[in-house]
């Protein structure tokens, strides 16, 4: 299955999200992304650095120090819920969400993590 | 009333009360009209004198073993659903230090709109050793209740000064901002601080761990503020933020921002299925 496919699975079982993209962290950039959701360039560009800041400091190094590196963000605002995942073995690799509040967190993370893993392996 | 013969009215009171039995042989305590299925839950084990095992059983599926004798609970043996149960679970006699603890997997499992049950069995360990254990009245003080009812506690002409305690479904039905956050996350979130804002100092957990996040908090406050307004619409903004390895084991963490006010915190197990909940709950 392609990247295209396996974002585009995760937006067909969980309606609630309305955005799914594959992007490099390291080069700043979305490779895909999938969803209801009609967004910019520059749109997809904040996203990638929000993913970024989410695994930056200040929070970044207390999670360090407090049990390990942390690979996983979730970032809820007022009206969305914003979770990012970066692959354990190419941290560069992550997905970067963009959901309603209704979305079954749980079962959403468990997910995006098995996508993330088949994408990243596939590569 | 002679205060002397309270208790014996109370147990003639729960003697003369139909018992509803469930499949497995489970007694219902608290129905789902009942306004504190705790003090239900603490009026069984009061009465328990020689030593059982009760485990209390939620319709909504948590449960909570425990080791009673001569009114007292002597350990926990079994807790599912349930998070924070590890340091009660790992004692083999509960001591004073573990009472917050103990009464947090009460309510977590004695909740509110939902029936609970009771199965007693034959005691695990050691529950012939009564002067052991916490007391269940020093429980009940604890959460303002009376645990010599005579009278229905449908009954509002009969019933006494009952503070319900709240569980983290009412909470986040009823209290905002972050102190209601910490609250309706419930357990989970096993060490939390406030900064700023009318709920300024508020905290909660072990000692060690909110003094190191209080330590964290004093020198990167402002740069806190930075990375949320990274994230957020608009500086100041309300936000939410988890930071873990898994989110849905191991520890994570919690920073939070409502208008002035910072909550950071250490959230133990899954993270993901209480806080959206209790993030919704607390910008109401």
């Amino acid at each position: 299955m392609g990247v295209n496919e396996s974002l585009g699975a995760v937006v067909k079982a969980f309606p609630q999200a309305r955005l799914v993209a594959f992007a490099d962290l390291s080069s700043r950039m979305i490779l895909s992304s999938m969803g209801p959701l009609s967004t910019t360039q520059e749109y997809l560009d904040r996203l990638c650095d929000q993913a970024r800041t989410s695994f930056d400091d200040p929070l970044f190094s207390l999670s360090v120090e407090a049990f390990g590196e942390p690979n996983a963000a979730v970032v809820m605002g007022p009206d969305t819920v914003r979770v990012f995942l970066r692959s354990d073995v190419e941290p560069a690799d992550a997905l970067c969400c963009i959901c309603d509040h209704g979305i079954d967190l749980p079962a959403f993370v468990a997910k995006i993590r098995t996508t993330l893993e088949s994408i990243t392996h596939a590569g | 009333m002679n205060r002397g013969t309270l208790p014996i009215l109370a147990r003639l009171h729960s003697l003369q009360t139909s018992a509803r039995i469930v499949p497995g042989g489970g007694r219902v305590i608290s129905e789902a009209t009942d306004r504190n299925p705790v003090a239900q839950m603490l009026r069984v084990m009061n009465e328990t004198m020689l030593a059982r095992s009760l485990r209390f059983v939620s319709a909504a599926g948590p449960s909570l073993t425990l080791d009673v004798a001569g009114r007292r609970v002597l350990r926990v043996t079994g807790a599912e659903g349930l998070m924070g149960a590890e340091t009660c679970l790992a004692t083999d006699v509960l001591e004073d230090e573990h009472k917050d603890e103990l009464i947090k997997l009460f309510q977590g499992v004695a909740l509110v709109r939902e029936e609970l049950h009771v199965f007693s069995g034959p005691a695990g360990r050691g529950g012939e050793e009564v002067s052991i254990g916490l007391p269940v009245a020093l429980l009940a003080d604890l959460l303002l209740v009376d645990l010599n009812v005579t009278e229905p506690d449908d009954d509002p002409v009969e019933l006494p000064e009952v503070v319900v305690p709240p569980t983290p479904a009412e909470i986040a039905a009823g209290e905002t901002g972050l102190s209601g956050f910490a609250s309706a996350v419930g357990p989970a979130l096993v060490a939390w601080l406030i900064d700023g804002g009318a709920e300024a100092g508020r905290t909660d957990g072990p000692e060690e761990m909110v003094s190191h996040l209080q330590g964290f908090l004093a020198d990167e406050r402002d740069s806190l503020e930075r990375q949320f307004d990274s994230l957020s619409a608009a500086p100041g903004d309300a936000i939410c933020m988890i930071l873990g390895a898994m989110l849905v084991e191991g520890h994570s963490i919690v920073g939070a921002r409502i208008g002035p006010s910072i909550l950071l915190g250490v959230i133990e197990g899954d993270a993901t299925t209480a806080t959206l909940g209790a993030w919704r709950a607390a910008l109401r």
